[in-house]
């Protein structure tokens, strides 16, 4: 096994007052799309972003003017109780990294591993349960409400995310708030500072940006987060996933679904994609479903912002509300609807009872078919829809009792017969 | 008598003693499997005109060096229709058992009235066909005869898909549970010998 390779950097770490000190950069062995992850001697609760050597300059140079400006404008974050200590909501620039007075990259806070995961494991409960994290319908809506309000705090300083997805958020197991990561990749469009974001997932791209430029970041933030807020609730499935009427007509990738605007989970069935078996959308509350109504199936202008999120999810997430209680299971519901956690079960139950049950019938088909055919033959069906079955199969036919010599008979008469169609044929072609 | 020269069977020209196994064979197998049950005269009438046709269609059609007579070429058709018509005529005069239910099948389970209709229904197929061969024969071409011959043949391929259908399937199936029987028993006892 090789050893791994650990790059050590010497760099001056520029606090946004100005202050300078001396670091060391180690590497983490973890990197990025534009740059790696370097641990800060000095500053243990911090890790570097240097971007990758193959950065232009021109890019370089950007990057140092929107760190500059996400350093002097820090946004205001949800507030934090003060038992919650060391929570990163996002991974914001905290100070600039220079390397031979060159900007190289920016020192962000950093997020503690072990007591994360991200937000991708909370979409299979197998896996959440591997990262000893149990999933219940509280947590999940616990982690919705705190994702919706960062973004929505973000969105009220013209800041947009544009490439959330799940693989981009970190969530705290005990504390269920969650970390947004990549927060150099922002959008930001404030009067004194634009910078875009031309990095996009094609799952989680609105249907009006699919095959063209983010025109609208905020609406696709808003697109983005229904979904997630979807999936979190509907054990993975996403909005666009289903069954096409006419599979013809039916684009095999997500991303043709969403531009088409194939969502089957709507509170009125689509004309041409059903469900997916296993979703349990139709236990989510109403005002839940309403508001994925309008995000996936209405226009663009309609769509719920983050804020609206944030004060449809803040009825469920407060434990005082009473609006989440436990099932005759024990399962937290919302209280207005069946559990969705118990029709989950059932839904899977019922599939893996159909495909056990059809698999004997297939294993036992042969047997069945052979045992038939000799009933009916016999004429000893004791079944009265099988006799009645088999009468109108051969209800014209009459066989004489089956034993060898009568088979035999009958292949004599048939030879005969075959000779006269012969002769026939002879006689008129 | 000898084989005539363009006599084959598929593409490979048939010696006598091939030409002659073809035809035997089969009918030796159905006298040994015979059924051991007295005919009806009607099956009588029926199994002495096939065997009239049949004789002359074998020494003809396999061994007779000068072919068939020429003048006989137009009426052939005819006159397999109305020895047809006429047994399946006749037959219900002398108060005989029907024909067609022969020519169709004592499986198919009907009344006697319903045999009857079908046996006149029959006759009536059976004389018309033969006066129109004539016809079509004598009024328009060679090529137009051999045509409306040809049509004609799709009876006997609907007569014989009928057949497939109830009686040689369920014949099939019954063999192949005999087999499947007997291999089980078979492979019983060769695994005790074993």
């Amino acid at each position: 096994m090789p050893a791994e390779r650990i790059l050590i950097k010497l760099a001056q770490l520029t606090w946004p007052e100005g202050r300078t000190e001396q670091i060391t950069l180690t590497s983490t062995g973890k990197s990025g799309g534009a740059g790696e992850i370097f641990a800060i001697d000095t500053q243990p609760h911090l890790v570097a972003k240097v971007y990758h050597s193959t950065t232009t300059p021109p890019q370089l140079e950007h990057y140092r003017h929107k760190i500059q400006w996400m350093l002097n404008h820090r946004p205001t974050l949800p507030q934090i109780p003060a038992e919650y200590q060391g929570i990163v909501q996002l991974a914001w620039p905290e100070a600039l990294i220079l390397h031979e007075s060159r900007f190289i990259g920016f020192a962000m806070r950093k997020i503690a591993f072990d007591r994360t995961l991200e937000l991708d494991y909370l979409l299979n409960r197998r896996q959440a349960s591997q990262e000893d994290f149990d999933i219940d319908y509280g947590k999940l809506v616990a982690v919705c409400f705190n994702l919706a309000a960062i973004i929505s705090c973000l969105h009220s300083m013209r800041i947009a995310i544009v490439d959330l997805k799940p693989m981009n958020v970190k969530v705290y197991k005990s504390e269920l708030f969650v970390s947004i990561l990549d927060c150099d990749g922002f959008h930001i469009a404030t009067d004194e500072f634009c910078s875009d974001a031309p990095q996009v997932t094609p799952d989680y791209l609105a249907p009006e940006f699919q095959g063209g430029a983010v025109t609208h970041p905020e609406a696709q933030d808003r697109f983005a987060l229904a979904t997630i807020i979807f999936r979190l609730l509907n054990y993975g499935i996403h909005p666009f996933s289903g069954v096409g009427v006419n599979s013809r007509d039916y684009p095999p990738e997500l991303a043709g679904r969403i531009r088409d605007r194939l969502y089957p989970y709507g509170t009125s069935a689509h004309k041409n994609v059903r469900k997916v078996p296993a979703s349990v959308h139709e236990a989510l509350p109403n005002p839940l479903r309403e508001l994925f109504d309008r995000a996936f199936s209405a226009l663009a202008i309609n769509r719920p912002s983050a804020h609206e999120w944030v004060g449809s999810l803040s009825v469920y997430a407060v434990k005082q509300s009473g609006q989440m209680l436990p099932c005759s299971r024990g399962h937290l519901k919302f209280s207005s609807s069946k559990c969705p956690t118990c029709l989950r079960d059932q839904l899977i139950e019922g599939a893996t009872a159909r495909r056990r049950s059809f698999l004997a019938r297939m294993q036992a088909a042969p047997s069945r078919t052979l045992k038939y055919v000799k009933k009916t033959l016999r004429q000893t069906h004791t079944s009265p829809f099988q006799a009645a079955l088999a009468q109108t199969q051969f209800a014209a036919v009459h066989l004489t009792p089956r034993t060898l010599m009568s088979t035999r008979n009958a292949i004599a008469a048939e030879i005969l017969w075959v000779c006269g169609l012969v002769i026939s044929y002879w006689w008129t072609q | 008598m000898g084989l005539r020269s363009g006599d084959q069977l598929l593409v490979d020209p048939m010696t006598p003693f091939m030409t002659t196994t073809v035809w035997v064979v089969p009918l030796l197998i159905a006298w040994a499997w015979r059924i051991r049950q007295a005919a009806t005269p009607s099956a009588w009438l029926l199994r002495i005109a096939f065997a009239g046709f049949g004789a002359w269609a074998i020494w003809f059609g396999m061994y007779a060096h000068g072919g068939e007579p020429s003048g006989l070429l137009f009426w052939k058709p005819t006159l397999f229709y109305w020895t047809l018509a006429a047994i399946a005529i006749v037959a219900p005069v002398l108060g005989w058992t029907a024909p067609a239910k022969i020519i169709v099948g004592a499986y198919f389970v009907l009344s006697s009235r319903e045999w009857r209709w079908i046996n006149r229904g029959f006759a009536s197929a059976c004389v018309m066909l033969g006066t129109v061969n004539l016809l079509v024969a004598s009024m328009t071409s060679y090529r137009n005869w051999v045509d409306f011959k040809f049509s004609c043949l799709m009876i006997l391929l609907f007569i014989g898909l009928f057949r497939l259908n109830f009686v040689w399937l369920p014949l099939f199936v019954d063999l192949s549970i005999n087999l499947y029987r007997r291999a089980a028993v078979a492979y019983r006892y060769l695994s005790r010998l074993i």
